[in-house]
């Protein structure tokens, strides 16, 4: 079962930080391969450091793992120099608890997190020696299922996945892999396990579907070709937080991970309905843990890890209902424990100024807020409900406080976005920096990030197109040419083609699989990271491929389109989507209460 | 504050972790095992606990010394089971004395290192060692008076140190055993010393074969030693 360690040893001591792919952290489990009745391995399509700070990856690797008959392991995607080494010395990729080949799981489970980790999942199939169309498997491969936010519109990776879980899987994956138990048990093959586990709810086979294409190129049906009664896939959700389980015994890592802390999660889903966020909808209703329940699992988790920051998540954590007496308790339960706490995604107001100061411990670091957009008019369009006045208060506590440093996050290239609205972000910059530089003890520090909109599935801009590559490069040269002239402010951006790429695939359908295997086999990897990252690959994959880019980032779909995930119920009506668009146009203003979803 | 000084194995299990990983991993492990550990003074309080020298990534350890401080009395027996039981495997637990605070840090008795390198037990490294290249090469090393090494993290301006004067012995170990080895006796320390890893890769590039690079080697680090070339924490009587 364990493949060749000292081979593995020599290959690790020749890559940089071999740490990732060593194992053998505090909690990790492990399990006897031949004691257990299904094998699945958990592969996260970017690095360690970033999947190990993936909340779901840890939930997940509990609700399996607590199963005395199921395994979970996990698998991360080699950085290029181990990925050079496996092929050079033909060592197949491996999961990290026992070391074995990924072909030897009965099932590989890709979290589907971002756009730009697909020609990952293509590399750690290859890698693995797991062929890459789901319709070339033979018998003896292991079943290849995708979830994830992703999956709310997976089609671009449909002909490489034999089936995808819809929503959260806590509940959904260990029914699938009992049932694909049994289903071994009786020794079905491949094609009669996918009918039987496209019975399950949340499951989606895409192989049951078939698309037809118009003369003109739009997607104008899918033929259901499975058992009745599955033609639309509902999404997954956990009814109450409180009785969801929840990882207390984290593996703990021994690098540096982009969130190196334990995480209890608040509440989720956002009640704010921001028209670009797609998070924001597909994790609705909004369903809260409790008070007591959120101690609970801390102590526990601090106990179990021995982490010395404890960070409260959710998707806007100033909206918890008992903030105050949450910290109240926690600080209670955790005294003379040297325990940092942090808060995420922290609103843009003065309330939320005094959770941060209250909870802060040594030197000040900079504080966060994305207004997003810099004129109330584009503000309402998208409905990020705050206005100037808000955003001064907000900086006046800070500063009050003893912050210097603060980091602001726009959007370019939004719905109706004119000139004057990219300029306003200058000015309004311009005008927190004179207001500030004085008031401040030392030196007042600013910095600004400006990204581009990406129009995603299930939102209500989902009908909104991307402006062109050449647009954004001009709308960035706006910022870029007017932040030179500012003194003192920290300017960056997010890479102009990388935003064109998720937009391809954030709506795209599945005529974009060949792209992404040309784009795979022209050595693209790791597209979300600037230093990986090659458009001149990229260019030559569409033309090669003979798809347009422009056709999916760039046009702007009707509300009669035919959309590819319209099989796939996000559980909120396309009606609202309508409607919150609609609006979007008309600039009304939502203010005070954010609206109720469900 | 108690002062407890305490020797551990690294294995290959944990062989690829750096020197911040393996504090970090005592640090959460004590955590884990709610002992009393002290913390500094001042507006960033760092717990109280030191490697007396870093273990480089790579480098397996056999009796390695660390010591750290408590605000509260632990026994040494109290001390081994609480944390050795929260060590993850691949960091062994093995001794713990308490010892007085006045005495001086670990890490300011550290002069030399003693490391053992054995080939790795691969066909293809074994396929092409020649003992008796690597012998000459070894020897000829030895008869240089300046090795230059490029100093850490000077890699815009490199700027160069002969680090021959920190090898004290290096020896093939080959002779009559299967498992060939090399033992290097090297200056270790804050008064400068030379990475075993580097010296490794200097006696590949001797021998003319490259493929040797000190990624054949299982390399482990055994003792450290004082100037007077005693073990800077000696084991006990009948360990």
């Amino acid at each position: 079962m364990i493949t060749n360690s000292e081979k593995l040893q020599f290959i690790l001591a020749g890559v940089q930080k071999p740490a990732r792919y060593q194992g053998n952290e505090w909690n990790a489990v492990k399990k006897n391969h031949s004691g257990v009745r299904v094998k699945m391995a958990f592969a996260f399509p970017d690095l360690y450091e970033v999947g190990m700070s993936n909340q779901g990856l840890k939930i997940l690797y509990e609700a399996v793992n607590c199963h005395d008959d199921l395994l979970l392991e996990r698998v991360f995607a080699p950085a290029p120099d181990l990925e050079s080494k496996l092929r050079e010395y033909r060592h197949p990729l491996f999961a990290l608890e026992s070391g074995s080949p990924l072909a030897d799981f009965d099932a590989v489970g890709f979290s589907l997190q971002y756009e730009l980790s697909y020609t990952n999942v293509l590399n750690m199939l290859d890698l693995a020696g797991i062929p890459l169309y789901s319709s070339e498997r033979r018998e003896t491969d292991p079943l290849v299922i995708g979830g994830g936010p992703c999956v709310f519109n997976p089609e671009p990776l449909a002909p490489f996945f034999d089936l995808f879980i819809l929503g959260e899987a806590e509940e959904a994956l260990p029914l699938v892999l009992h049932e694909l138990a049994d289903l071994k048990d009786k020794g079905a093959g491949r094609s009669e396990t996918l009918m039987a586990l496209s019975l399950l709810d949340g499951v989606y086979i895409p192989g049951h579907f078939k698309p037809y294409y118009s003369d003109e190129g739009l997607l104008q049906d899918l033929e259901y070709l499975g058992p009745p009664g599955r033609e639309t896939v509902k999404k997954q959700k956990m009814e109450s937080l409180d009785q969801a389980p929840y990882p207390t015994a984290p593996v703990v890592p021994y690098i540096q991970t982009v969130h190196d802390r334990a995480v209890v999660e608040l509440f989720r889903g956002c009640a704010r309905g921001c028209r670009f966020c797609q998070a924001g909808y597909i994790f609705r209703p909004v369903r809260r843990r409790s008070l007591q329940k959120i101690i609970d699992l801390s102590v526990k988790l601090l106990a179990s890890t021995g982490y010395d920051e404890i960070s409260l998540s959710s998707l806007s954590t100033s909206d918890y209902p008992h903030l105050d007496s949450l910290l109240a308790e926690l600080d209670q339960a955790m005294k003379g424990e040297q325990v940092k706490c942090s808060l995420p995604s922290l609103r843009l107001d003065s309330y939320s100024v005094d959770l941060a100061d209250r909870l802060h411990r040594g030197r000040r670091g900079s504080l966060t807020f994305a207004p997003e957009a810099a004129t109330e008019r584009l503000r309402r369009v998208i409905k990020k409900n705050i206005d100037e006045n808000d955003i001064y208060t907000a900086l006046d506590s800070a500063v009050l406080a003893g912050w210097q440093g603060f980091k602001l996050y726009f959007m370019i290239g939004l719905p109706t976005e004119t000139d004057e609205d990219v300029e306003s972000i200058l000015a309004l910059c311009r005008k927190i920096r004179e207001r500030y530089k004085a008031k401040v003890r030392g030196s007042f520090r600013l910095s600004v990030s400006v990204s581009t909109f990406i129009p995603k599935a299930n939102t209500p801009f989902q009908y909104e197109p991307q402006i062109t590559l050449a647009e954004i490069k001009r709308r960035q040269q706006i910022l870029i040419k007017g932040f030179r002239k500012i003194k003192g402010i920290e300017f960056s951006w997010h890479d102009a083609e990388t935003s064109f790429l998720e937009a391809v695939f954030a709506r795209g359908d599945r005529r974009l699989a060949p792209l992404l295997e040309r784009a795979f086999h022209l050595g693209c990897r790791f597209d979300g990271w600037s230093d990986h990252f090659d458009f001149s690959k990229w260019e030559q994959a569409f033309s090669e491929s003979g798809i347009d880019g422009n056709f999916y980032a760039c046009r702007s779909f009707s509300y009669e389109d035919f959309l590819p995930w319209a099989h796939l119920d996000c559980g909120i009506e396309r009606e609202l989507f309508v409607k919150e668009h609609r609006l979007s146009h008309a600039e009304v203003e939502v203010r005070g209460a954010a609206d109720d979803p469900h | 504050m108690i002062r407890i000084k305490f020797l551990f194995d690294r294995t290959e299990k944990l062989g690829f972790l750096s020197h911040l990983d393996l504090v970090r991993l005592f640090i959460r492990a004590l955590r884990r095992a709610h002992l009393p550990l002290a913390y500094s003074q001042g507006f960033n309080p760092h717990p109280k606990l030191a490697l007396a020298l870093p273990l480089p990534l790579g480098v397996l350890a056999e009796n390695e010394p660390g010591e750290l401080y408590f605000t509260e009395p632990v026994k040494a027996e109290v001390f081994l089971k609480e944390l050795g039981s929260r060590l993850p495997e691949g960091i062994h637990l093995k001794q713990a004395f308490t010892a007085d605070p006045d005495e001086p840090a670990l890490a300011s008795l550290v002069d030399a290192a003693l490391y053992r390198a054995e080939l790795r037990d691969l066909p293809e490294i074994s396929s092409q060692w020649d003992a008796q290249l690597f012998s000459q090469a070894l020897l000829r090393l030895l008869e240089k008076e300046v090795i230059l090494a490029p100093r850490r993290g000077k890699k815009h301006k490199p700027e160069y140190k002969n680090v021959r004067p920190g090898i004290i012995r290096a020896e093939l170990k080959n002779k009559n055993s299967r498992t060939t080895a090399v033992e290097l006796y090297l200056k270790a320390g804050s008064r400068g010393g030379i990475s075993p890893l580097f010296l490794l890769e200097q006696l590949a590039e001797e021998a003319g074969n490259t493929f040797f690079t000190a990624q054949c080697w299982k390399l482990c680090r055994q003792g450290l030693y004082r100037a007077d070339g005693k073990l800077i924490m000696p084991l006990p009587e009948g360990m």
